[in-house]
């Protein structure tokens, strides 16, 4: 009655993968403009600005991911009655509503780690708020982003296989088709982990050589520097 | 569209019955994963390097595979080999691993920024060993990472509602019974929301009440 763990199951699960990294991609895509505009609030001069980022950051990130994907999947579509999501929208929705929230505290940290002698220095140049972030505070804090936008990039991906329990064969549910199709749910289940493992430790470990370099770059050059660079990553 | 949350007043008892269920299991996976964190840092940064690289591959595949995952190898494929656990077990096991990772990661950052001559001091002084581990290292290192560990909480407790997928019946579970029984869905998710809300809300006032109030003095 099973059948034993062969190529097709490996490639159902390389699909799921693909599945997964589009609708991450999306998520990042969608929820980065979301975010970096209420980031951009959250860091402005102007308190009610501040009080609507912060409404729409606390309230995300103080529920969990998986209600955020429930609410979109099970409630969002009765307040427009006769509106029908596919799951694959669903799941977009839900993990850009959930990546907006974090993305805009990556930004707004960002943007406050710049020295204030940046703002200041924009303001007695006369330049008008949009002109400092424009030209001064956001070309800095872009760079200061990548490393925990990176991160948070890994955590997106694995919270995406939350998006399995509505039905969409992403990764982990793929590893689900394939645990009962063949009866070897360890095996299923550990090849569904080292795709994940891959994706996201070869995003950990960019990410930690972006935030290498940028802490190198950030500081004076010292005599030191030249030496450890040239042994190359051994830390 | 109307919102009816008066349907809800019925069900309240067994909303904050699962409330109840999900603080227990996020206490419980803080409890079996702290002691847990403390041992695989201290493989981490153990001399022999066998421990070394095991300590370093069980956080890496634990913090680079989702939890779902790892909570349906724990409930699911462990049967296979003849190792069965209830949901609320397999739960407590799998948030506890997970925790127990990242946990060791924190103390990391927290014993590293001990400073060498703290330790040094300790040895000049004729401290023991396990009297140096505890006073001059550990609880310091506590101390230096505590907001990361409170923030740690607070995302393994939103963790916790992941748990719900294998009936564990904590507050999301009963959430998902409400909607089904009452219809009332949009009504549920805005009071479950609120109530997982107001839990992380509180855990992250206290932990800064207690870095405020608790914490006087500071290490280095």
């Amino acid at each position: 009655m099973f059948t034993s763990f062969d190529l097709p199951d490996l490639l159902l699960i390389l699909q799921g993968a693909f599945v997964t990294l589009q609708i991450c991609l999306l998520a990042v895509l969608l929820g980065g403009v979301v975010g970096v505009l209420s980031g951009i609030l959250a860091a402005s001069p102007f308190a009610p600005l501040r009080w609507i980022s912060a409404i729409w950051v606390g309230a995300i990130r103080g529920v969990p991911v998986l209600l955020i994907i429930f609410f979109v999947y099970f409630a969002l579509p009765l307040m427009s009655p006769g509106s029908n999501v596919p799951d694959y929208w669903a799941a977009v929705i839900a993990l850009t509503i959930f990546a907006s929230a974090y993305i805009s505290e990556i930004v707004r940290g960002s943007i406050q780690a710049l020295p204030r002698g940046q703002f200041e220095a924009a303001q007695a140049l006369g330049l008008s708020w949009p002109q400092q972030l424009r030209f001064v505070v956001m070309p800095q804090a872009a760079r200061i982003m990548v490393p925990p936008g990176i991160g948070f990039l890994v955590v997106l991906i694995k919270d995406s296989s939350l998006v399995a329990v509505i039905g969409l064969i992403e990764l982990t549910r793929a590893g689900n088709i394939v645990a009962s199709q063949t009866g070897q749910p360890i095996l299923a289940y550990l090849v569904v982990g080292a795709v994940y493992f891959v994706i996201c430790f070869a995003l950990s470990v960019a990410g930690r050589r972006y935030e290498r370099r940028l802490t190198i770059h950030a500081r004076p050059p010292r005599v030191e520097d030249a030496l450890t660079l040239s042994r190359g990553d051994s830390k | 569209m109307q919102l009816f949350f008066g349907d809800l007043i019925p069900h309240a008892p067994e909303l904050l019955a699962g409330l109840g269920i999900s603080i227990l299991i996020t206490l419980a996976a803080v409890l079996i994963g702290s002691p847990l964190g403390v041992g695989v840092y201290l493989l981490r940064a153990s001399r022999l390097p066998v421990l070394r690289a095991i300590g370093a591959a069980y956080v890496e595949v634990i913090r680079n595979t989702p939890l779902l995952l790892q909570l349906y190898l724990i409930y699911f494929a462990l049967p296979s080999v003849g190792v069965n656990f209830d949901p609320i077990t397999a739960g407590i096991l799998a948030l506890s691993v997970n925790n127990s990772a990242y946990l060791a990661e924190i103390y990391r950052a927290g014993f590293e920024a001990i400073p060498r001559g703290q330790i040094e001091a300790a040895d000049a002084l004729g401290l023991s060993r396990r009297t140096t581990f505890f006073h001059v290292r550990l609880v310091p290192a506590l101390r230096n990472v505590l907001p990361s560990l409170t923030n740690q909480v607070i995302l393994l407790f939103l963790a916790s509602s992941i748990a719900s997928i294998v009936a564990v019946p904590e507050l999301m579970h009963v959430m998902m019974g409400i909607t089904t029984s009452t219809f009332r869905t949009i009504e549920t998710f805005v009071v479950g929301g609120l109530l997982y809300f107001l839990v992380a809300f509180l855990i992250a006032g206290a932990s800064r009440l207690l870095e405020t109030r608790g914490i006087r003095w500071k290490v280095a």
